[in-house]
């Protein structure tokens, strides 16, 4: 649900970075609130346990400036990635306008990621939300690991991109891919809000 | 006043409450955590923030208060040593909204309580339905897009 002020023109969107546990969600909100500069960001809320690992979620305001005359804004959510936080991912991915899925590339989180994978869409259907019309990127986090250890884009694309959603290779801990990312589901849901699209929805 | 609103029929009941009720803030959100109307807050990063965390506290009160008492708890109320925080369900058409309210002794919990009654009414009056966004932006939006991200990420 954009919300769009058409008297003080003004856009603010929902993207929630959805992913399996330790796959890099938060990382990504770190990287992303370490490069943009103070004027444009608001405080990154983190409700996480004591060893952090997300709780309920990370939270990183954004302000894009202005795109066709529009004030833009972006709140960024990540959602808690363990099993057991299935409702708290529920609550977060409420009126999401876009979603990063962002998966663990190595060889032995494969499983974790289709659980992963299954359980958003299960979440959106949940909320009445058909998932082939939400807009959607995967992101193949920790590819900077030995090639021994990760799968290839390649074989991910296969198991996880049946969709055909635009997909990015990252190493969020360092920023490759990460602005890429962000970049790609920002002209998603934006696309929505132009005249290709939203006359559709 | 420094009221700030993403729908134009939020601000007559929300400038009404906010003088009726005298709170420091007032934020109309929907349960996702989007602003709808504020007041009080100087910076919009700061509104998402506290429109983010009233969400999470609202989410998680509903889900405490069923698995307590069988029901939502319909409002909040904390008491700190210098400001109070007033957190309620306001139904809407389009659905149930939330009112966040932040105050200090130049009010009490009472008041709060016997204006949020007439806000929900106002409101009720006023909100419309859910309308689906129109087109907002020109097609060829990515150029200036890809522009903006380079400047926030230092690349351009």
């Amino acid at each position: 649900m954009s919300l769009v002020n058409y008297a003080t023109r003004e856009i603010t969107c929902k993207i929630v970075y959805y992913g399996p546990g330790r796959s890099g969600k938060t990382t990504n909100l770190h990287y992303i609130y370490g490069q943009v500069p103070s004027d444009r960001k608001g405080q990154m809320v983190s409700l996480a346990t004591q060893t952090d690992r997300t709780l309920f979620f990370d939270f990183l305001p954004l302000d894009l400036g202005t795109i066709s005359g529009f004030t833009t804004r972006f709140q960024l959510y990540t959602v808690p990635g363990q099993v057991y936080y299935q409702a708290t991912r529920k609550l977060v991915l409420q009126g999401a306008d876009g979603v990063v899925f962002v998966a663990d590339s190595q060889s032995r989180q494969l499983a974790e990621n289709i659980e992963s994978f299954q359980d958003l869409h299960a979440n959106l259907a949940d909320h009445g939300v058909d998932a082939r019309g939400v807009p959607l990127v995967i992101q193949y986090n920790k590819q900077d690991l030995p090639g021994d250890l990760i799968l290839p884009v390649a074989e991910l694309e296969d198991q996880l991109n049946f969709r055909g959603v635009p997909s990015y290779s990252a190493d969020a801990l360092h920023g490759p891919g990460v602005f890429e990312t962000l970049r790609g589901i920002s002209e998603l849901v934006l696309r929505r809000l132009s005249p290709t699209t939203a006359g559709g929805r | 006043m420094r009221m700030s609103v993403a729908a134009s029929w939020v601000e007559a009941p929300l400038k009404q409450f906010v003088d009726d009720a005298r709170v420091h803030y007032a934020v109309l959100l929907h349960p996702s955590g989007q602003v709808l109307g504020q007041y009080g807050f100087a910076r919009s990063v700061d509104v998402m923030t506290a429109c983010a965390l009233a969400a999470a506290i609202d989410a998680s009160s509903r889900a405490l208060g069923m698995l307590v008492e069988g029901k939502a708890f319909p409002s909040l109320h904390y008491a700190g040593r210098e400001r109070q925080i007033f957190l309620a369900e306001v139904p809407a058409p389009g659905g149930r909204l939330l009112l966040l309210a932040v105050f200090d002794w130049e009010s009490s919990l009472g008041l709060l309580q016997l204006y949020h009654e007439e806000f929900r009414a106002r409101v009720g009056e006023m909100a419309p339905p859910i309308a689906h966004n129109a087109p907002a932006i020109a097609a060829d939006f990515e150029k200036e897009l890809n522009k903006n991200l380079a400047v926030m990420f230092g690349r351009a």
